[in-house]
């Protein structure tokens, strides 16, 4: 049985790929929970819009409140890669 | 079962703040309060001034006083709930339109009573409600059959009509439509526990609510046969399927004293509310007032049980009922005010 010897390129290149990794669920995890919070508010948001117009701004601003959530992800994501 | 949806909840996240925005709307006690203070044209004035707007505008060249605000607010209840039906979809409109089945049975009752006594068809439409499965058109083409028991030929096809069958000959030949009601209302129950046991989704909370209203009917049945001192047979008239077994019912209704009566029922319920009002109605003499203590337990019930499961089938019921009582409530007002009721005897008649 011979030894395995990583040498010091191998190291570099897997601990890119493992940041990739992180980075990809990081953006990708957090844009899920941000479509998925997005789902129900915008629900909603189309119902209370639908028997009163006047919430239309409000309810609109409380459904894009998720996308925070994704740029979070992003901005973990590009400190991760950079 | 067609049109159940197996699809994400947002029809029901959707359609639940609807029905809460609805609610929100609903005449507030303080206006009930103002109203038991203004005379009839005023009451309309102030009901014109809300969503009951269109119908009564439409209805003004028709008709005026009291008449106008029965038709209004008919009209008004009919087209709200049609409205709520549209806007459901899958399994919640599966569960609201089977909720609305009992206006059906109030629509063939009335046409029945109405037939039997001779009334003409446009003073029997007046007092109809098409909210339920037969809706208007199908409502005026039993109105214009001669007999009741072409009327109910008519609605061969229809759930309600083996038991209207079976009923309706020892209906005519005793004069009275209350043993035919009983069955059917019933036999409505028994259709809605069907439809919550179908294994769709929101069935327990569906089934909730049913139970739920099944109690409150049942007691205050048994308050109503107390106050009767009917201390028969009472298993026929209760309902089946509610948290109480028929035969504990039955044991309940053989007290005399009504303090026994309450003491026993307490000693059965496990809902605090429920115990806090029949402390309450205790104090009560009239029956009156335990059916509304009785049916404000039901509305309370419903709020805390929407609050626990926001998404489901019960803010939609919730809903109806509540709009239900709104109806009944302004038509108490209406009707009080032409027979010039004094307010504090008009406000025992409110559920608020």
């Amino acid at each position: 049985m011979t030894d395995v010897v990583m040498t010091l390129e191998m190291i570099q290149a897997s601990q890119v790929g493992t940041k990739a990794i992180a980075a990809a669920l990081a953006v990708g995890l957090t844009g899920f929970a941000s479509a998925w919070a997005e789902l129900t508010i915008g629900s909603a948001a189309v119902g209370a819009t639908a028997e009163n117009r006047d919430v239309f701004g409000m309810v609109l601003l409380l459904t894009v409140l998720p996308e925070t959530i994704v740029i979070f992800g992003l901005v973990v994501a590009l400190l991760l890669l950079f | 079962m067609a049109g159940i949806s197996i699809g994400p909840a947002t029809n029901y996240v959707y359609a639940c703040t609807r029905m809460r925005i609805r609610r929100s709307r609903l005449i507030p006690r303080e206006d009930y309060l103002r109203m038991l203070n203004m005379s009839l044209p005023e009451i309309t004035r102030f009901i014109g001034e809300t969503y009951y707007r269109s119908e009564i505008d439409e209805l003004g060249t028709s008709f005026s006083g009291i008449n106008l605000v029965e038709v209004a607010l008919s009209w008004n209840l009919a087209k709200e709930y049609q409205k709520i039906l549209d806007l459901m979809f899958g399994e919640l409109k599966h569960f609201t339109a089977s909720y609305l089945r009992r206006w059906d049975i109030q629509n063939v009752v009335t046409i029945l009573r109405g037939k039997t006594q001779g009334m003409h068809p446009d003073k029997i439409r007046e007092v109809l409600v098409p909210a339920g499965r037969l809706d208007k058109v199908i409502l005026d083409r039993l109105l214009v059959e001669e007999s009741p028991e072409r009327v109910v030929e008519m609605l061969k096809g229809e759930q309600i009509y083996p038991v209207l069958e079976q009923e309706l000959p020892g209906a005519i030949e005793t004069g009275s439509f209350a043993h035919l009601e009983n069955e059917l209302y019933k036999g409505y129950y028994a259709w809605l526990i069907a439809d919550a046991m179908e294994g769709v989704k929101g069935r327990k909370e569906f089934l909730r609510y049913i139970e739920l209203e099944i109690d409150i009917r049942n007691i205050q049945n048994l308050f109503r046969l107390q106050a009767g001192r009917v201390h028969d047979d009472v298993r026929e008239l209760m309902i089946p399927g509610g948290s109480f077994p028929v035969e504990e019912l039955q044991k309940l209704s053989e007290f005399e004293d009504r303090d026994e009566f309450i003491d026993a029922l307490k000693r059965q319920v496990k809902a605090v509310p429920l115990l806090n009002a029949l402390e309450v109605i205790r104090g009560k003499g009239h029956l009156r007032g335990i059916e509304i203590a009785l049916t404000l337990v039901q509305l309370d019930q419903m709020g805390r049980m929407t609050k626990r499961y926001p998404f489901s089938v019960l803010p939609v019921l919730a809903y109806l009922e509540e709009k239900k009582y709104e109806v009944a409530n302004l038509r108490a007002l209406a009707r009080g005010k032409e027979a010039n009721l004094p307010g504090e005897r008009l406000r025992g008649y409110l559920v608020m």
